[in-house]
């Protein structure tokens, strides 16, 4: 669609459309949770929650009122201030987050004739932005750990820092590269670059794989999810949380599973462009649950790794890789040119 | 109207956010508040229309240097108030005094003197044919302030390498690895600085 | 694995498979090749490709694994030491027991309480006989003790219950006389149970 013909964007669409963002992802964020248990237990030849309404699709609710119903325990020494901020913080910055990116496509309300846009706030430098917002989402684990006064906490924080700092490099370099090509820093221009039906993985599988194993570590998903590693740290920053408090870090963590989907279905999957006999939005809700089945697969198939192995991953194999792909890259633009 | 609404909003929010940071006694919360007043210091060059700036504001300070300060702080007991040490608080006072008045002096002079311009403002690159905030600030990092750049870029070479070399001394043992028990590795630690 | 294979105990007559384990490279060049080695080997694929195909076994080729437990239950062991049971005789149908209190002596829990009379035939009868589950451990001395078979493990294992009493008077724990023909002899304590070789599997050191 020719962006000249798009309807004038008002501030009443923006906030119907911060609703919907809120209402649907946090919707979706909870019934993940039963889709993660469903193909976990499948994975293992186990049926998964299957007793609360039919296939246990209300297990969602179930859940939600025993989150709602259960005690706040706040604990005696924590700091109470952060302790009660610190899930906000994460859900939070999962939201924000994608606020500049496109989610759903655009429609017009009939009858009050209000246009609602496909991305809330489309500035041009979208991807920065849900960069940047995912890496202040590092200060919820963070905050939790060490207003709880609990040894767990702290660790879990510590690695919280270590591991959000740490990846936010390989993510921010593997993502250079596209950027590079595309010239660009907004969702939309990387959309029309993969219009022709090629699309980024193609020229970048390495800044690809980089982006995936990063976003793995940013999220918080199993291969590195040693921020609340049961077997090592109870569970860690979330060690002192219960009932909704512990849910909001659930909802902010799904949120950002979402989120990492979309950037790697609309920089490197060819974004929301028509494919084949499929429109596109068929297709970027497929390519997102692709990447939030891939997530669930993932943590079936492989153990975790130790802290020290995700160290060394990130700054004696990744970061170089990432380096080398934005330099190769680099070169093989200035030659075409 | 919703922009000055906003700067307003978000320059007293700041400022308390700050104030709490410097009087607080409590790390988590001077911690706490830091963090929140960069991130509305980025709403402040998002009003401003410097997109970009207010990014890499989110990115920088508050992604990657105050979670560095935040991994400091773990070394405290966090939970518990910091016992400052007031010696001569009339000084303290005196000197901090004269220090915002110079600043508001030295940023309120041009104003006051009308003479305050953007030598680069937003939108210069339009001119060449690309609009977008990332290519203006390219455009000035790459013309006039290249050397300045340059000497920063090569000032934090410096400083990573040094860092390395700092911390990286005992960097061949791998103790997670390594099957000797602690006393033999104490001694062999010894015998490697003796 | 046949099981006589499985049964030989022969250090050194078995077929072991020893991995061919090559030791942590030392050298700068050794690990270099071993990072590469391992990141361009599919083996991580090799494990995404087995939980893939383990939901599709469970979802379409009906290799669920789960047993849903309280609608369908698994065979237990004639081995299993439950609530006891009281067995009759086979030809007339009077209880084994006949009050000889060894059961009540050997209890190192002291649970076991027993009274007796004589009847009109001179005969031992059991008046009373109760067993406090509160404090029976299963040790399973008193069938072990028992000279007629009398008291015995049975499989009852679903032991919640509103009421304590409910399994502990010797009328609860008597095999219903209706279902004399059911009653099942008990194998004593080093008995494999029926389906023994059927459960012998590979260690999953195999594959």
């Amino acid at each position: 669609m020719d962006a000249t013909h798009l309807p004038e964007v008002t501030a009443a669409g923006v906030i119907i459309k911060a609703v919907l963002i809120l209402a649907v992802i946090a919707a979706i964020a909870g019934f993940g949770t039963y889709i993660e248990r469903k193909i976990l237990a499948f994975m293992q030849r186990r049926y998964g929650p299957q007793h609360v309404g039919p296939y246990g699709l209300l297990q969602l609710v179930a859940d939600g009122i025993k989150l709602f119903t259960k005690e706040d325990i706040i604990p005696q020494h924590a700091n109470k201030i952060i302790f009660a901020v610190a899930p906000v913080i994460t859900a939070a910055t999962a939201f924000i987050a994608l606020a500049a990116v496109p989610v759903f496509p655009d429609f017009t309300i009939p009858f009050i004739d209000v246009y609602v846009p496909s991305i809330a706030s489309d500035i041009n430098i979208g991807i920065l932005f849900v960069l940047g917002m995912m890496a202040a989402g590092l200060y919820g684990p963070l905050l939790a750990g060490m207003a709880q006064a609990n040894k767990w906490g702290i660790i879990g924080s510590a690695r919280t820092a270590i591991q959000f700092l740490s990846y936010e490099v390989v993510t921010g370099l593997s993502i250079l590269a596209p950027i590079m090509m595309v010239g660009s820093l907004s969702f939309v221009d990387f959309n029309d670059y993969q219009a022709d039906g090629t699309w980024l993985v193609v020229y970048q599988p390495v800044a690809f794989i980089l982006f995936l194993i990063a976003g793995f570590a940013e999220t918080n998903r199993t291969p590195f999810d040693l921020l609340e590693h049961e077997a090592e740290i109870i569970s860690g920053y979330v060690t002192e949380y219960s009932g909704m408090r512990w849910g909001l870090f659930f909802i902010g963590e799904y949120a950002n599973m979402i989120t990492i989907g979309v950037i790697a279905s609309v920089v490197f999957l060819g974004g929301y462009n028509d494919f084949w006999i499929f429109p596109g939005w068929l297709m970027i809700i497929g390519k997102i649950a692709f990447s939030f089945f891939f997530m669930l697969w993932v943590r079936a198939a492989w153990p975790h790794v130790r802290p020290d192995q995700l160290m060394w991953l990130c700054w004696k194999v990744l970061m170089p890789l990432a380096v080398v792909n934005v330099v190769i890259t680099g070169i093989v633009i200035m030659l075409v040119q | 109207m919703y922009e000055f609404v906003a700067f307003y909003i978000f320059a007293i929010a700041t400022t308390i956010l700050f104030l709490i940071t410097v009087m607080s006694k409590n790390v988590l919360y001077s911690m706490t508040s830091l963090a929140a007043g960069m991130v509305l210091i980025s709403g402040l060059f998002f009003l401003l229309g410097a997109d970009f700036l207010g990014v890499v504001q989110l990115i920088v300070y508050v992604g990657a240097v105050m979670a560095l300060y935040s991994f400091a702080m773990m070394f405290f007991d966090a939970t518990k108030d910091v016992k400052e040490k007031h010696g001569n608080s009339t000084l303290v006072f005196l000197l901090g005094g004269l220090m915002a008045l110079v600043f508001v002096v030295m940023f309120s002079a041009p104003i006051i003197g009308e003479n305050i311009q953007a030598l680069y403002p937003v939108g210069l690159a339009e001119n060449l044919g690309v609009s977008g905030n990332a290519q203006d600030v390219g455009l000035v990092l790459f013309t006039k302030y290249l050397v300045p750049f340059e000497v920063a870029a090569l000032m934090l070479l410096v400083a990573m390498i040094a860092g390395i070399i700092l911390a990286g001394k005992k960097m061949d043992y791998s103790l997670t690895e390594c099957e000797a028990s602690d006393e033999e590795l104490q001694k062999e630690i010894k015998k490697e600085e003796a | 694995m046949s099981l006589e294979q499985f049964k030989n105990r022969n250090v050194g007559t078995q077929n072991y498979k020893t991995l061919d384990l090559d030791h942590t490279p030392v050298t700068g060049m050794g690990q270099f090749k071993q990072v590469v080695s391992r990141t361009f080997k599919p083996e991580l694929f090799v494990g995404l490709w087995v939980t893939f195909r383990e939901m599709i076994n469970a979802l379409f080729r009906g290799k669920m694994h789960t047993t849903q437990y309280p609608f369908e239950k698994l065979p237990i062991s004639p081995r299993y030491r439950a609530i006891h049971d009281m067995l009759r005789l086979l030809e007339s149908g009077h209880y084994r027991c006949i009050g000889c209190g060894l059961c009540e002596k050997i209890c190192i829990s002291n649970c076991i309480t027993m009274d007796t009379q004589y009847d009109e035939n001179q005969r031992k009868e059991v008046s009373e006989y109760t067993i406090n589950f509160g404090r029976c451990i299963f040790c399973g001395y008193c069938a072990e003790v028992c000279p007629e078979l009398a008291i015995v493990h049975g499989p009852r294992y679903e032991t919640a219950s509103e009421q304590r009493a409910s399994f502990s008077l010797f009328e609860d724990m008597l095999t219903p006389i209706d279902q004399l023909n059911l009653q099942q002899e008990y194998q004593g304590f080093g008995a494999i149970s029926p389906n023994a070789d059927e459960n012998i599997k590979k260690t999953p050191l195999a594959y």
